[in-house]
């Protein structure tokens, strides 16, 4: 099976003390970067479709991971390759330059190039949280989709039965290839992805795996191309226009509130909820 | 009340020391290095990192809990370290720093520094597995023949089996001159040994189904003392008609260690019934030679178990002191108001800022070694290398015993911070403390250091090791008042160098007039001085670091200006007892000399 996952680096949400707002724009300078860890689910959901999990150093699929960004991304890309992914591909672009919307267009002209069988992505991204791209890119590629896999089976990787996480408990839909698929948390569980090739008692650990220094070595001769995003989108026009940002407010200190009979009358005449 | 997310070291510490401080991307430079790049150190780091935060650290408490044991006549270990040896193995972290030849990666001992740095704080005993394995494929690396080269180091490298060093007797410990174990030529070539040996770490356990262990014993026939001590492999199990059989080495007793819990620490015996096979390593008699090439590397990473063990702890009283109420403001003591985090009282931030300054040193000093280390071995200036050996040799001493003694302290103030809470096994800090303690006993005590540092090292070469810290003291001096560092911490760390200058000149000169004794007397006092210097001169390159940091637009205030703090205190408060302790060398003075036995 060939599998091509999107993947992007997002700052560390960690660091949300120290994001500063300026001139209409979030000041990235400073921040720290990591991929977003949905993606990095999607990463490990596809390795885990293209490998016997008890050898899991011969691959038995192709993992092509891609993201959308200037060029230090590609230590996005070479963690992943680290990671066991075959090969990477980065487009050319900057955070600004693109929307969801133009992100599937694109995502479309790189799939009929690549030809994958299954495109995963991560349900959404920790810094913009729009959850778009894989149901826009499904409906562009008239391709089936389930968002928000909790647990994949592969069918002979001719279809996948998805566990969808809903509220309330789960779904169970049956996509046949070529799809596209988001993850959510849940599919790193040991048991969140059955393969074809990896036996039913295997069971991998909790999470996404630890890259060793031999494969960080290795990527670096991992194929990693640079294609424009003009040669996927001639197109480029946004359709999301960010017209200002701004910090959430600070909280102001409390008070302390002697009798009830006070409170009574603050939540009614300062928070106004009564 | 405990801090959980306890990030075991400070990522912009690291990041700080690797390329502010050491330059290690320069290594690259260097053909041994020249596959690797920040491409390569940043992720393996960020990995190490990362599974000693999620993987190993929340195994730490359980495996001190309920230890390793006997059972039968073999050890069986925590079952979370059979879940932990693979994945630790699967990163790569045994061969990292070995060249490609022998399947290692030929990453920089500077670079593994830090890595391995998170993976000791996170659980000293789970990496210390994999620690004695690169040491005893290491050696067979150095000095074995072509068939341990192709039978066994391969599958200590891989992870496979691991490896043991097997050096200590219970009458020989610091005195390895005494070492008993004999070894008696057999026919086919292999030896057969007998003895016990005694604290064996890793000398048995159901973690791999073979081991080895790196073992001195004396041939039949050898020079006394420490001339006819020689080196063999001796596996558990060797191999009989492609089968593994027991090789007749006995686990006789389980030391009921205080800390490392996770490591077992074994007597053995060793040819009880006759049938105990050894093979030689190198030639006979080179044994402590060969132990004394590897040294310097064994040193340095108990130097760095040291430093991460204070730093884990550091970090969780760190976390506790800022959440934790008690007291009110000097000055403002009205009770309505509500009590403020003790890090807001002073005395707290003391004990921290010294905590700091002892881990952050402690740091910068076991990886500015470490680059010494890999200078030593693959500089290809002749000349360069030839000094970064020396410097290397002048500082393992110090990179060995001062994250121990003085670590030790710095895991006591993280107790002291908790408080009476601090004094329960419910909080980690008394753990840490009793891991820690460890640091200045195994690999040679800190009294056998403070020996060999003023009665070898610091006289080596005609004094050659002491002139190169001290062009090196110079040099940082000049930078930092350049970059506007306060004069008078710059005219201290002067003065001190030239007081120790003084002193190394006076005793060596006691030495050469025949009184060894007067020379000697103080050798622990010594190493005490001489490490304070060598990390207050460590301490004022970081603060000129930070003053050239903060100089940059954007800069990186907080952690900088903290960097100034704790040099400013290190030197306002430690350099000072370079004086009292050169006085105390120079004055001979003769009480515990002058003692005898029964006075006490
Ligand atoms: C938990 C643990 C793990 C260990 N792991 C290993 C291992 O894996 N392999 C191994 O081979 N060994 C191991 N050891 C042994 C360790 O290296 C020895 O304990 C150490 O070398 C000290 O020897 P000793 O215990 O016999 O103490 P001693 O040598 O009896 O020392 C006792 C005290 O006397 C002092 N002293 C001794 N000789 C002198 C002298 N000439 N002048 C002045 N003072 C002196 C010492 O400084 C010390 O304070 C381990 C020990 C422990 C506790």
């Amino acid at each position: 099976m060939k599998i091509l996952v999107p993947l992007k680096r997002v700052s560390d949400p960690d660091n949300a003390n120290k994001i500063k707002v300026g001139a209409g724009k979030v000041e990235t300078t400073g921040l720290e970067w990591k991929p977003n860890p949905f993606d990095e689910y999607a990463v490990e959901t596809a390795l885990r479709l293209t490998e016997n999990g008890t050898n899991a150093k011969a691959r038995l699929g192709e993992v092509t991971v891609v993201t959308f960004g200037p060029k230090e991304t590609e230590t996005t890309l070479r963690a992943a390759l680290a990671t066991g992914a075959d090969k990477a591909i980065r487009v050319d672009t900057t955070d600004d330059a693109i929307d969801g919307d133009l992100l599937a267009r694109a995502l479309k002209a790189l799939v009929e190039r690549e030809k994958p069988d299954l495109v995963l992505l991560g349900k959404q991204q920790v810094d913009g949280d729009a959850n778009q791209v894989a149901q826009l890119l499904a409906e562009y590629l008239g391709w089936p989709q389930a968002t928000f896999a909790g647990q994949i089976t592969s069918e002979a990787d001719k279809a996948l039965l998805v566990s969808r996480e809903v509220d309330g408990g789960s779904i169970k839909l049956r996509v046949t290839l070529p799809a596209v698929v988001s993850v959510d948390l849940r599919i790193v569980n040991a048991v969140g992805v059955t393969s074809m090739h990896t036996p039913p008692t295997h069971k991998y650990s909790d999470g996404v795996r630890f890259a060793a220094l031999m494969a960080i070595m290795a990527a670096k001769k991992k194929s990693l191309t640079e294609v424009k995003l003009t040669d996927l989108s001639p197109d480029t026009a946004l359709k999301i226009k960010y017209t200002g940002f701004d910090l959430p407010p600070a909280r102001k200190a409390g008070v302390k509130i002697k009798t009830v009979a006070e409170l009574v009358q603050k939540l009614k005449t300062e928070a106004k909820v009564l | 009340m405990a801090a959980t997310d306890n990030p075991l070291l400070s990522d912009r510490d690291v990041e700080f020391v690797l390329y502010e401080m050491l330059a290690a991307a320069d290594l690259c430079r260097l053909p041994a290095f020249r596959d690797h790049g920040r491409e390569t150190f940043d992720p393996y780091v960020q990995q190490a990192r990362r599974f000693a935060r999620e993987v190993l650290y929340p195994a730490y408490r359980p495996m001190d809990e309920s230890p390793a044991r006997l059972e039968g006549s073999g050890v069986v270990v925590h079952p979370r370290m059979k879940e932990l040896w693979p994945q630790m193995v699967g990163l790569g972290v045994i061969a990292a720093t070995r060249p490609a030849a022998v399947g290692g990666a030929s990453l920089p001992l500077t670079v593994a520094t830090a890595a391995n740095a998170y993976l000791m704080a996170a659980n000293l005993s789970a990496y210390c597995y994999a620690g004695l394995t690169t040491g005893a494929a290491h050696l067979i690396e150095a000095f074995g023949d072509a068939h341990l080269k192709t039978t066994w180091m391969p599958r200590l490298y891989s992870g496979e089996w691991t490896g043991t060093m097997a050096l200590t007797e219970p009458q020989a410990g610091s005195s390895l001159t005494d070492v008993a174990t004999r070894a008696t030529p057999r026919p086919d070539g292999t030896y057969a040994i007998r003895g016990s040996k005694i604290f064996i770490s890793g000398g048995d356990h159901d973690l791999t189904p073979n081991l080895i262990h790196m073992t001195l014993a004396r041939l039949d026939g050898a020079p006394a003392g420490i001339k006819g001590v020689s080196l063999f492999a001796v596996p558990k199990k060797r191999e009989e008609k492609g089968a593994l059989v027991p090789n007749d080495v006995h686990v006789t007793g389980l030391i009921h260690k205080i800390g490392w819990r996770g490591l077992p620490s074994l007597a053995l015996g060793f040819g009880d019934a006759g049938d105990c096979r050894g093979w030689l390593v190198g030639e006979p008699n080179k044994g402590i030679s060969y132990m004394f090439q590897m040294m310097n590397e064994a040193r340095i990473m108990v130097g760095l178990n040291g430093v991460a063990t204070a730093l884990v702890a550091y970090h969780e009283s760190l976390a506790y002191a800022r959440m934790r109420p008690q007291g009110r403001p000097l000055l403002s003591k009205d009770p309505t108001r509500p009590q403020v985090p003790i890090v807001a009282h002073a005395d707290v931030r003391r004990m921290l800022l010294r905590q700091k300054a002892i881990c952050e040193g402690g740091l910068a000093l076991v990886a500015f070694t470490a680059k010494q280390a890999d200078l030593a071995a693959h500089e290809v200036d002749v000349e360069a290398r030839r000094r970064a050996g020396l410097f290397l040799d002048l500082l393992t001493p110090v990179a060995k015993s001062f994250p121990a003694e003085w670590g030790f302290e710095s895991n006591a103030l993280a107790l002291q911070i908790h408080g009476g809470y601090g004094y329960s096994s419910e909080q980690l800090p008394e753990a840490w403390l009793r891991d820690q303690k460890l640091n200045s006993i195994h690999e040679g005590t800190t009294g056998i250091h403070g020996m060999d540092l003023l009665g070898r090292k610091v006289v080596a070469n005609g004094g050659e090791p002491l002139r190169i810290l001290l062009e090196e003291i110079a040099k940082t001096c000049a930078r930092a008042e350049a970059a506007g560092v306060d004069r008078a911490w710059v005219d201290r760390l002067r003065e001190a160098a030239e007081q120790t200058a003084g002193l190394v000149m006076h005793l060596g000169a006691l030495g050469m007039s025949g009184d060894v004794d007067g020379m000697m007397r103080h050798s622990t006092h010594f190493l005490m001085l001489f490490s304070i210097l060598v990390v207050s001169w460590l301490w004022l390159w970081q603060a000129t670091l930070a003053k050239e940091g903060l100089a940059e637009a954007g800069a990186d205030a907080a952690f900088y200006e903290g960097k100034l703090c704790a040099a400013q205190y290190w030197i306002a408060t430690e350099l000072p007892r370079v004086d009292a302790l050169a006085a105390l060398c120079r004055s001979n003075d003769d009480s515990f000399a002058r003692m005898q036995d029964a006075w006490f």
